[in-house]
Parts: structure tokens; C-alpha cells; sequence
């Protein structure tokens, strides 16, 4: 297995040739004066990579930052996890991406985020395609820019933004970096879509994809349809709440234009699924290399939390002062895992899940107690074609999900008279511990009922729960 | 590590675009006449087929060579996969088996009811103690002979591997594509048509874009036992590469016949042209098999694919509605086949003039650029690249990736890019001056 190496960068295998080892690197880490691994001063990038602010609508552009970062796991699996590098408090050492639209006119602001990324990264969603000018603008712009990894100086990996399943994609926005282009560090791209094919996709790098989608540079993304604009059978005050019906009845979307109203729903939850081999995060951040058919992930995840952190409550906010993230609350190392998966309703309300798996290897998720309505798959609507196309939506109670697929079901609410909790979870039991610790883990989350009585209040974001 | 994998690309991309103008003839496998891409039939008019097991070694891209075992073709020399047999629905389909390995050899053909061996029902094979020997009768080692034979009654895409000790043998190579046209219809997957109220579909493709990917994978711990006579535990199977059609990536996308891969004549590139209501309205057919231990999801960028058929039976209703579906990633089960349609369509038809992109693209020097990049976001229009950039791209056209979304597997025992990776070619629409 000898190979040449035209490098462009002291590769991680050459250092291994070296025998420069765990311990060379951490003897690395204790000699080398902590100023070197501060990011250096970045370059300005050049004027015409500036792409205009999109103003038409909220919700039509987003920047996001391409970086490396720490989070928190649960259990022990020595010596690679907690990792002996990671700041105090945090375990594990990732990849990511962070929104920084609210700061980007602050450029220092923005490139502090370096070493700061979130796993999984922010989900981002964007109307369908609407062809007249009234209905407003829904082109969306997805600004991205390289920080660069702090960690690993050593490596000038350029990162790209795939969005995962759009159809009819072309390559310069497809984030296939062999097929296109890449984003160096310090620079950005601004991609763009119209999207025309409403449902669940997703969104990673693809740049040194093994690498970096394992490390965490995974996120959801929905196209949500016209009709929850336009409503359906020609009558418009079936629009939907997304769509600016104010009416008490109006659902909050439609996951799909399904023509009759059969998608509706009044909450939505999105989880995406991944995992974590600790191995593989430990040799990143000790400038090694995991053999990839070894693979054997420890952590399985949703929305990059384990089990009972699953549940614990949403972050996200961005600091103004320092264009960071504010923890959620009570729960600091969850900082930079921002996206909780309870998920809330009322009795009565329809709720849309939606899963996204961008793990390597399949999984089946199980709602105990009541029925789940599978909708969709991998962003297309569960129909036959054609004009007398024939309904193909099931219901289970165990949704099974590959690798790089997506699944929508929708769930009602049963009737409680008091906050009733049921269980969203992995059926694959070996998936459902923490490694090293005794009791319930991995990719597990709770449905939590409340009364009619106890009204929620209604959903901004999608896993807001409204409490 | 991704310098060398891109002088490799260099390599065969080079040659690839040496070779002749694509052809839409289907030819018997022998290398020379092979069309570059798509499907490479082996057939015959009375459909009948001498396989022999040869053994040898084939290529991949960490530059270890593993030994194998073949079928293949009368006195052909060693191949992998097996050829793809392709006959017509009815057919009586006649299968010498020849074997010349030191193993017995069965051939089990999983989707075909009716199997005959040497004229009788082939049937599970058990020693005088009542321990199952072989799924089907076998062909002794060191000569022996069986002959199968059945009649291929359904249209569709088919498996046929080993039924000898299968874990080992199929895993060393012995399976290949079996295709089972319908006899009225060369052009259509299947005979049945959908209906949907006043609309109806058939499973009509566009004749040149045909293609057959078989999924697999190989753990060389396993061939070196082979090779050196060693027992092997199945429980210790760990595959540590993953090949379509007998190749792992950048060798996926060389032509078929590709000089450089004797052994291994299938490429695995989709090379397609776009939608057109009336010059390209047909898609393409991508048959998809898998003979791995575990599920693949296999994700094509660029549009969704329809997945028209499972295991051969077409997807349709009692009624004739639809049963056919649209996947982003088609997540394939060990033993498995599904035939998918695929095509592009230029949406938005930009154009750097009359309709450009919304968004500015940043100078040479502030992006990386891809080998398949033309320099130009347009289908058909190339633009300036760096100086020293290694450009494979002739005509403007479009690559998207094909690849298994299980990305552990998308490299070659430590080598990353690799593995169960293919590309889609689209090409700008004819007339063009593609190479």
C-alpha cells in the first residue's frame, strides 16, 4: 500500500510515517506557545465575492460559518473519550458549521467564531418556488464562509455546503467539490436556490465528505410548499399559519401540496440523526487517522445530543456582544448543541416529525403508545404519479430510515387530561446506551402531551416547544 | 493523499477521453468492441452460455492486486464480475457451468422459478448425513460440469451467483448480472403500463443509457485464506473495500475495456444527456444489484431517481395504478436488486447572457476547483481555470457524484475517495462537440 504523496500540506499519514505520535502531539500541544494555534490574521475576502444582502422577505438568505469546535457527550470509552485535549466541561472535538447572519456586518465578530462550530449544525428552510411577483421573493441565498480549523493548523481543508436530494441540481451549487468548487479557508461562496420540490432534505460538507460529515458538518433543511400560501382545492383561506392565515383553525404548514389538506400540521420537530465514533474524533484532534472500515460508532445521536440531553431545552441564541452562542439554560456544556428534540403538543394537535439520517448506518425509530403516518420520503410526497396518482402513506410505529434518507410522519395527539409522556427512540437497542454508563442513552427523546387545558404557545422554529 | 488520487484521475480520465465516440451497439464482451459506457451485454441467439471459473487477480486503488475466482465466458480469461447475460423474455436460457477450480461450484438463480440442473428440478444438494452441501447441484472441482437451464419468464434484472459455500464464493467473485428483456419492447424495462386516470407510463428508456451496477464489497483477509488454502471464519468478515462492478473509485469511471483493468472490463459511469420533450425524452434505466452482507444507500446527486422495479417485478398495482416511487438515496439490501430511471433536466436554463446566475462567483484564486469542473457554472460553456489546474472536462458538461451514503465505505483500506463512488456524466444538449 505504498503511496505518493504530492502534498499541498503535511499530510496526517506523512506525520505517522514520522512516528510523531500521540505523544509527539502532545508534547506538540505542550511546547508549541498557544498564540500559534489562535487563528492568524485572516484575509479579507476580495470585493467581489460580497454577494448582495438579500432583502426581499426574512428568511431568504443565511451565512453560515464553516469551523471546528468542542461539545459534550456523555460516558467514557478511555482513552479516547472525554478527549484529554478538550476544554474543561467538553468531550469531543467536531467539525461544524454556525449561523452567523446576525453578526456577519461585524467581520472580527464573525471570524471569533472560529473553534466555535455546533453540532448538528443550524437547520435552515426556505419556501418553494412561487412564479408571481405578489406572493413575494423565495430565491434563497446561502452565504459560506471557511474559518479555517484551529486544531488542526496543519490541515487547509476547504468546506462546501451540499444540499443533500435538490433536484436537479447544478454543480456549482451542488457542493460536490470534485464536480465544482470548494471553499478555501478565509473565503466564501454564496450558494443559491430555487427551490421547486417541497419536503426534508439535509445539508453537509462534502469536501472530504468520510471526514467531515462523521465529524459533525451535519444539518436539516426543509422546502416548505406553496400551499401553505395558496391552501389547496382553490380555496385560499385554507392556507396555512406559515403561509399568513391568522385564522384560529389554520394548521401551521403542510408538509407537502398535497391537494387535500392531508399533511397538515400544527407543531413540527426535525431530528438529525448521526453518530459519533470516538476514535475517529480523538485521532482529529491527535492529528492521526482512523481506518474508515473499522468503522464502530459508540454515541449514536439526535440532533447531535445523547440521550437524556435529548431533551433538555433549546439554545441557539447568539450573544450580540460576542457573536457566540448562549447555553441553554441551566445546561452549559450543551452550548454548542443548541437543538433539543422533545418534542411538545396538545392533544388533539398534529405533529410533524421529521427525520433525517446523516449517520452511517440505518436506523428504525419507534413511537410508543400511538400510530405515526409515514408522508413522505426523502422529500417526496408518499403518491403515485399522475393525475389519479394513488395514496401510498402507511402508518407504523417503527419508521425506518437508511443512511442519507429522509422519512416525514405526522402523529395526533392523543387525548390527556394530564402531561402525558411518551417515547421516541432507536429501536436498534444496542444503540440506545451511553458508552461506559450504566442506564438509558444514545438516540432516544420524549413526546410530551400536555391538555387542552395547558395550551402550548405556537412554534416560531421548528423544535420550539413552546412552554 | 488526494494529490495522488487526482494524478490517478488524471490517468484515466486522459485515456477515457481518447477513446472512440460512444456506441449504441450491444456486442458480446471482448474488450476491443466494447462501447465505452453502459451496459455490456453478453449474449447469444439461442441464449445459451458456457461459464467457466477461472481465477486470478484484479486491481484496486490502494494499488494492492487480491486474488479472486470468475465467471467467465467459453474460454475467456478471468473476468470480474461475471459477464451480463442478457436474453429475452421466453427464452429458454441454457447455462453451461465449467469448473476448474479446486472447489465445487454451484450457480443459484435467485428471481427464476424452475431451474433445471442436468435436466432435473435443481435443488439444495445434501451429504449422506443430511448436511446441506450446496443450494444448488454443483460442477465438481478440477473439471466437473453441471448445465442449468430455465426459462427466463419475466422481464427484469437478476443475480446469479454461487450457491457453494456462497459466503466465501461470492465474496471471492463468483456472481454477475443476468437481464431478461421483454420480447416485444428491447426498449422498455418491463411490459406492464401505468395508469393514472387518463395518463399512462411505461417503462421506456433511452436506448444508449442503459447501465448495470453491481454492488460489492471484499475483505482480502478472506482471499488471502483462499489463495494460501487457510480456513476462514465468516464471523470475522470485514470487508475492507467496496466495488461497482468489480471496481473501486476513480477506476469506476474508466470505460469499459479500460487496457489498464484487463480483469475488470464494467465501468460504472452514467453518462447521460439531458430531458428533452422532443430531441431526449426518455430517461435513463440504472439497474442496481447488490451482492454485499449489508444494506447500501446509494445516493446519486442531482435529481432523485424513480424506482420502477424491485427484485425484478415491476412496481404496479393489481389495478394498474402505480407502485413506483422517487428516492434520493435508494437504500439496497444484500441480494437485492432495483432498476431506477434517471434523468436531468436543465430547470432553470441558465445561461451566462440571457439568464445568468443570481449569485457572483468568487475569482480563480479564492476557490478550490474540481478536476470534472469545466470553469463555467453553465452546462456547456467552459471558463478559465487556474493556471496548472488539472481540467478532464471537454465540453462543458455536467458531473454530479454517485456514491454510498454509508461514507465509512466510500474508501479503500485507507484510502479515502474511494470505494462505492461512480459519477454521472451529463452531457449539453446534441448537437455538441462532447468527447
Amino acid at each position: 500500500m505504498s503511496k505518493e504523496y504530492l502534498t499541498r500540506e503535511i499530510s496526517r499519514r506523512q506525520l505517522l510515517k514520522l512516528g510523531v505520535g500521540l505523544v509527539g502531539v502532545t508534547a506538540v500541544s505542550a511546547v508549541v506557545p498557544k498564540a500559534l494555534l489562535k487563528p492568524y490574521k485572516v484575509v479579507e475576502a476580495s470585493p467581489d465575492v460580497q454577494p448582495a444582502r438579500q432583502t426581499a422577505g426574512a428568511g431568504t438568505y443565511r451565512h453560515y460559518a464553516a469551523t471546528d469546535g468542542w461539545v459534550y457527550l456523555p460516558g467514557q470509552n478511555l482513552p479516547y473519550h472525554p478527549d484529554n485535549l478538550a476544554p474543561d466541561g467538553l468531550t469531543t472535538y467536531i467539525f461544524g458549521f454556525r449561523n452567523v447572519t446576525s453578526i456577519e456586518d461585524d467581520h472580527d465578530k464573525v471570524f471569533q467564531q472560529k473553534m466555535k462550530a455546533q453540532l448538528t449544525s443550524p437547520m435552515f428552510w426556505l419556501d418553494e418556488w412561487r412564479d408571481t411577483a405578489s406572493q413575494g421573493e423565495t430565491d434563497f441565498t446561502l452565504r459560506l464562509t471557511n474559518l479555517g480549523l484551529q486544531m488542526r493548523p496543519d490541515l487547509i481543508d476547504a468546506h462546501t455546503l451540499h444540499f443533500h436530494g435538490f433536484r436537479n441540481a447544478i454543480p456549482i451549487f451542488d457542493g460536490e467539490p470534485h464536480s465544482s468548487v470548494g471553499v478555501p479557508i478565509s473565503r466564501d461562496l454564496t450558494y443559491f436556490y430555487r427551490a421547486r420540490d417541497p419536503g426534508t432534505y439535509m445539508f453537509h460538507c462534502h469536501f472530504e465528505e468520510t471526514e467531515h460529515v462523521h465529524m459533525g458538518m451535519v444539518g436539516g433543511v426543509f422546502v416548505r410548499p406553496k400551499q401553505n400560501y395558496l391552501g389547496f382545492g382553490g380555496d385560499p383561506t385554507s392556507a396555512a399559519r406559515l403561509g399568513g392565515n391568522t385564522a384560529p383553525g389554520a394548521p401551521m404548514g403542510y408538509a407537502y401540496n398535497d391537494g387535500d389538506g392531508s399533511t397538515a400540521y400544527d407543531r413540527e420537530f426535525a431530528f438529525v440523526v448521526s453518530e459519533v465514533w470516538t476514535l475517529a474524533h480523538w485521532c482529529d484532534s491527535h492529528v492521526q487517522l482512523p481506518e474508515w472500515s473499522d468503522y464502530n460508532p459508540d454515541i449514536y445521536m439526535m440532533n447531535g445530543r445523547a440521550y437524556p440531553d435529548t431533551i433538555a431545552p433549546n439554545g441557539g441564541a447568539i450573544d450580540s456582544a460576542t457573536g457566540d452562542l448562549i447555553p441553554p439554560a441551566g445546561r452549559p456544556e450543551l452550548q454548542y448543541q443548541p437543538i433539543s428534540s422533545l418534542v411538545t403538543c396538545n392533544s388533539g394537535d398534529r405533529v410533524l416529525l421529521r427525520f433525517i439520517n446523516l449517520g452511517y448506518v440505518e436506523q428504525s425509530f419507534r413511537l410508543t403508545g400511538i400510530k405515526m403516518r409515514v408522508v413522505g420520503h426523502d422529500a417526496t410526497l408518499l403518491r403515485g404519479r399522475g393525475p389519479a396518482g394513488n395514496d401510498q402513506n402507511y402508518f407504523t410505529d417503527t419508521v425506518h430510515v437508511g443512511a442519507g434518507q429522509s422519512v416525514d410522519a405526522i402523529f395526533v395527539a392523543p387525548e390527556v387530561d394530564t402531561m402525558t409522556r411518551l417515547l421516541l427512540f432507536s429501536r436498534n437497542f444496542s444503540h440506545l446506551s451511553n458508552p461506559g454508563i450504566a442506564g438509558h442513552g444514545g438516540p432516544m427523546t420524549e413526546v410530551h402531551i400536555y391538555p387542552t387545558s395547558q395550551p402550548l404557545g405556537p412554534q416560531n422554529e421548528p423544535n420550539e416547544w413552546g412552554l | 493523499m488526494r494529490s495522488s488520487r487526482l494524478s490517478r484521475i488524471v490517468l484515466l480520465l486522459s485515456l477515457l477521453l481518447l477513446v472512440v465516440p460512444r456506441s449504441n451497439g450491444i456486442v458480446t464482451a471482448g474488450h476491443e468492441d466494447m462501447p465505452p459506457h453502459g451496459i455490456v451485454c453478453t449474449e447469444n441467439p439461442t441464449a445459451t452460455f458456457t461459464l467457466t471459473t477461472q481465477e486470478g487477480t484484479i486491481s484496486l486503488p490502494d494499488g494492492n492486486r487480491v486474488y479472486m475466482w470468475g465467471f467467465s465466458e467459453g474460454g475467456d480469461p478471468f473476468q470480474h464480475p461475471g459477464p451480463t447475460l442478457c436474453v429475452t423474455e421466453g427464452d429458454t436460457v441454457t447455462i453451461v457451468l465449467n469448473n476448474t477450480l479446486s472447489h465445487d461450484v454451484s450457480i443459484i438463480f435467485p428471481g427464476q422459478e424452475g431451474v433445471l440442473a442436468d435436466g432435473v428440478p435443481s435443488e439444495p444438494v445434501f451429504d449422506v448425513g443430511g448436511n446441506l452441501t450446496s443450494f444448488a447441484p454443483v460442477a465438481a472441482a478440477n473439471g466437473g460440469a453441471v448445465t442449468y437451464s430455465f426459462v427466463a419468464a419475466k422481464p427484469g434484472t437478476y443475480l446469479y451467483e454461487s450457491g457453494t459455500e456462497p459466503g466465501i464464493q461470492v465474496n471471492m467473485g463468483l456472481f454477475g448480472a443476468l437481464v431478461v428483456r421483454p420480447a416485444a419492447h428491447p426498449n422498455w424495462a418491463y411490459n406492464e403500463i401505468v395508469a393514472s386516470g387518463a395518463v399512462t407510463y411505461t417503462t421506456e428508456f433511452a436506448p444508449d443509457e442503459e447501465f448495470v451496477l453491481i454492488f460489492s464489497e471484499i475483505d482480502p483477509v478472506l482471499h488471502m485464506a483462499v489463495e494460501q488454502g487457510l480456513p476462514y471464519d465468516m464471523n470475522n468478515f470485514t470487508p475492507r473495500y467496496w466495488n461497482i462492478n468489480g471496481r473501486s473509485f476513480p477506476d469506476t469511471i474508466a470505460p469499459n475495456g479500460a487496457e489498464w483493468l484487463p480483469e475488470q472490463p464494467y465501468g460504472s459511469l452514467i453518462h447521460i444527456n439531458p430531458y428533452d420533450v422532443d430531441t431526449h425524452p426518455y430517461p435513463a434505466l440504472i439497474r442496481i444489484l447488490s451482492v454485499g452482507s449489508e444494506s447500501f444507500p446509494h445516493h446519486p446527486h442531482g435529481n432523485h431517481s424513480r424506482i420502477i422495479a424491485r427484485d425484478g417485478s415491476v412496481l404496479i398495482d393489481t389495478d394498474q395504478s402505480d407502485l413506483s416511487y422517487e428516492r434520493f438515496t435508494v437504500n439496497l439490501g444484500p441480494g437485492q436488486t432495483v432498476d431506477e430511471m434517471f434523468a436531468w433536466t436543465d430547470v432553470e436554463n441558465w445561461h451566462p447572457i440571457d439568464n445568468p446566475i443570481p449569485v457572483v462567483i468568487p475569482q480563480l484564486q479564492n476557490l478550490t476547483f474540481g478536476t470534472f469542473y469545466s470553469g463555467s457554472p453553465y452546462l456547456g460553456q467552459t471558463d478559465l481555470l487556474p493556471v496548472g489546474h488539472q481540467a478532464l472536462n471537454s465540453c462543458g458538461e455536467y458531473y454530479h457524484i454517485a456514491h454510498n451514503h454509508a461514507l465509512q465505505q466510500i474508501t479503500a483500506w485507507g484510502v479515502v475517495l474511494s470505494g462505492h463512488i461512480t459519477f454521472t456524466r451529463i452531457d449539453p444538449p446534441l448537437p455538441n462537440n462532447c468527447q
